[in-house]
């Protein structure tokens, strides 16, 4: 395609190495994202004409965390900012969204998130509705398990299918180098274990990170100063749904993630790779059927969200996968997704293609 | 850097009085009467309620309806093993109810003593807190449990008249997390050289600014500044900036009368320290320019016990305060714009 001057595309990504439990700060996360990203595009700071970053308050404990972390950025001079207390891949939305403005040709996205220092079964209590839910102290892993028990109870699938979405994801895992949990198991195995919220056990649940990744974007000819093979974003879209599962008509199909799909035209060709953000292993199944996927789209070649899984960050990551894909790896037409909220509540569906 | 690795514990505990509003106000009295309501809203009965139709955001109205005390669960979960912020101490259930007389699910507890008794289609029935104890809050059902009788519930469906005014518009809820940091490299080392009387910064080989207590990083040229950028600097500077802190007696704050904090620009520094208190003068003395300098703690007393990520920066327990050397002051234009 010859892109127009309000064609965008990803020009660069950069993770950092996924930790169980690093001794960095955020800041120094974003640091190390960010100065990647800049130097596999090469180009100099100052040359961003916008930055934007996603991460969370209560996974750090401290108000207005976000500020600290904008020392990775050097703000002398003063720079074009702006954050979102969602994962970064809503804050390369916004990025998206103000290189459409036309005056700029490069924004930076970054999502960063030390989650090592909470306690997932608790910390998300106080992220549900505040007057039905988090008195009861109703705990992400107990929601999603009500998700994962739905969808059995459907016949839509087993637990058998759910071991065997871990089981790809892992073994997929073991050649990216960003991943934290990878290797060969059995179903079998798997199912062997305990449950920790029946039907979900251990390999079900994400794994705890520390990480940060960042995403440099280009709006039209600039793109190809920065990158041989842009991933030329083709669509974008986000959909949200009821905070409370409970008054969706089906939690076992997501219907903002179809909308967001519809909306990124996702369905104007074939796709060749999927990332897709599913913190619970079996959330795979609901989101692949609602994306509409069949057998021809490779899922997860990263090994998803199950791989590593800071929140704020593995739904940018899905984005940079599906974007390396294009990049770096030869495919045409790629999607990514990204979820946020309990019970796959909010979803983002990114669309690339490259240069044919 | 450390051989171990310090960790820092703490809790982020805060309580809040939220409003209801009218809807949930109406739910809230009712449920603390033993009384469990739904809303007719776009043809359905929502159970518990909500002030707008999750489907079309209309006003969700007043067309009240009895629901429960039973119901049917739809799809469960097991905890075996709850937290501090879970209501049961003991091995439970959550599930999708769907109450007599409603047509959407509540998530609630389900008290069903083992896993092997929850089911897809079982009939359960709520169990309130004795009714003195009942705030109208929706832990006032300590749990839903196996219900001894199946047959629906006696007058689930009907209206329910809502009184002229609710006994109920407020609720207590309450934050209680904690975390557990570990010292960052540049932490560490900023309390290792306080606990010595020494304050470091690292200086940027790029732009050559010196910033006080160490960040890994350049934060204007944005580029990582590891150990050997690390450097002494003074314990004496100029007062740049400084505020003074009228303390209101929120919970915690030991402070009773006005103080002072102040940024002060080490001499041969490009940044401030920040928060600190000037000894031995009133507080409506301090001023832009007076020279001061450290007050360290005797070196048995120090402590930087407080020192963790989130307070960089700061002298903790090992800097009493500054205070004046008595040279004659700086013109104040010099430190005007400085925010850093």
């Amino acid at each position: 395609m010859a892109p127009t001057e309000n064609d965008i595309a990803i020009v660069g990504f950069a993770q950092t190495a996924p930790d169980r439990r690093t001794q960095l700060t955020e800041a120094d996360l974003v640091l190390h994202a960010t100065r990647a990203v800049i130097a596999d595009v090469g180009i100099d700071k100052s040359e961003i004409g916008f930055t934007v970053s996603g991460s969370c308050d209560y996974l750090s404990g401290q108000a207005f965390s976000f500020v600290q972390n904008t020392d990775a950025y050097g703000m002398v001079p003063a720079i074009n900012e702006s954050h979102v207390e969602m994962d970064g891949a809503w804050a390369l939305y916004e990025a998206f969204v103000r290189l459409l403005q036309g005056d700029i040709d490069v924004a930076m996205a970054v999502g960063v998130g030390k989650n090592s220092n909470s306690d997932p079964s608790t910390l998300f209590t106080i992220e549900f509705d505040p007057y039905y839910l988090t008195p009861l102290g109703t705990d992400t892993w107990s929601l999603a398990a009500l998700q994962a028990r739905a969808l059995l109870e459907s016949g839509k699938a087993t637990e058998r299918d759910f071991a065997e979405v871990v089981v790809r994801n892992r073994a997929n895992a073991k050649s990216n180098p960003y991943a934290q949990v990878s290797g060969d198991f059995s179903i079998d195995e798997l199912l062997a274990a305990d449950y920790v919220r029946n039907p979900l056990r251990l390999h079900d649940l994400p794994p705890t990170t520390d990480q940060a990744a960042a995403i440099i974007l280009a709006r039209g000819k600039r793109a190809y100063d920065l990158c041989d093979r842009p991933a030329w974003i083709t669509g974008i879209d986000h959909r949200i749904e009821a905070h409370l599962p409970t008054v969706r008509k089906d939690i076992t199909t997501s219907v903002s993630t179809r909308l967001a799909a519809e909306g990124a035209g996702a369905g104007k060709g074939p796709i060749e790779v999927a990332e897709v953000h599913a913190p619970f292993g079996f959330q795979e199944l609901i989101v692949a059927e609602s994306l509409g996927l069949d057998a021809s789209t490779e899922i997860n070649p990263s090994g998803g969200a199950l791989a590593s899984h800071a929140v704020m960050v593995a739904g940018i990551i899905r984005i940079g996968e599906a974007a390396n894909q294009i990049t770096k790896n030869g495919k045409n037409r790629t999607l990514a997704h990204a979820t946020s909220g309990p019970c796959l509540q909010q979803n983002l569906v990114c669309v690339m293609e490259g240069d044919q | 850097m450390a051989d171990t690795v310090q960790e820092f514990v703490f809790n982020l505990t805060f309580p809040f009085t939220r409003t209801l509003g009218s809807t949930l106000s109406t739910f809230s009295s009712a449920l603390a009467q033993g009384q469990i309501i739904g809303v007719r809203t776009g043809g359905r009965v929502i159970a518990p309620p909500l002030e707008y139709d999750p489907d079309t955001s209309a006003d969700s109205g007043t067309d009240w309806v009895r629901v429960g005390p039973k119901g049917t669960v739809s799809t469960w979960t097991w905890v075996p093993e709850p937290t501090n912020l879970h209501p049961l101490d003991h091995a439970f259930g959550f599930a999708f109810i769907t109450l007599d007389g409603a047509d959407t699910p509540m998530i609630h507890l389900v008290d069903a003593g083992s896993e092997s008794a929850m089911s897809a289609g079982m009939r359960v029935e709520a169990k309130f807190k004795a009714p003195g104890d009942c705030v109208g809050r929706i832990d006032d059902i300590i749990a839903f449990v196996p219900a001894a009788d199946p047959s629906l519930s006696e007058g689930a469906g009907e209206p329910f008249e809502a009184p002229e005014e609710n006994d109920i518009t407020e609720m207590d809820s309450y934050c209680d997390l904690t975390y557990v940091d570990n010292a960052s490299p540049t932490t560490t080392m900023w309390a290792k050289a306080l606990m010595e009387g020494r304050l470091i910064g690292q200086k940027c080989p790029q732009c050559e600014r010196t910033i006080v207590g160490p960040r890994g990083m350049c934060s204007v040229c944005a580029i990582e500044l590891d150990e050997s950028h690390v450097i002494d600097v003074a314990d004496r500077g100029v007062v740049s900036n400084f505020t003074i802190v009228t303390p209101v007696q929120y919970h915690g704050q030991t402070e009773t009368e006005p103080f002072v904090r102040c940024s002060i620009m080490l001499d041969g520094a490009n940044a401030v320290i920040a928060q600190q208190e000037i000894l031995d003068i009133p507080a409506s003395e301090v001023h832009v320019g007076m020279h001061v300098e450290c007050v360290w703690a005797p070196v048995g007393e120090r402590s930087v016990e407080d020192i963790d990520n989130r307070s960089r920066g700061s002298g903790g327990d090992a800097i009493i305060g500054w205070r004046l050397t008595g040279e004659p002051d700086e013109p104040a234009e010099l430190y005007l714009d400085r925010m850093m």
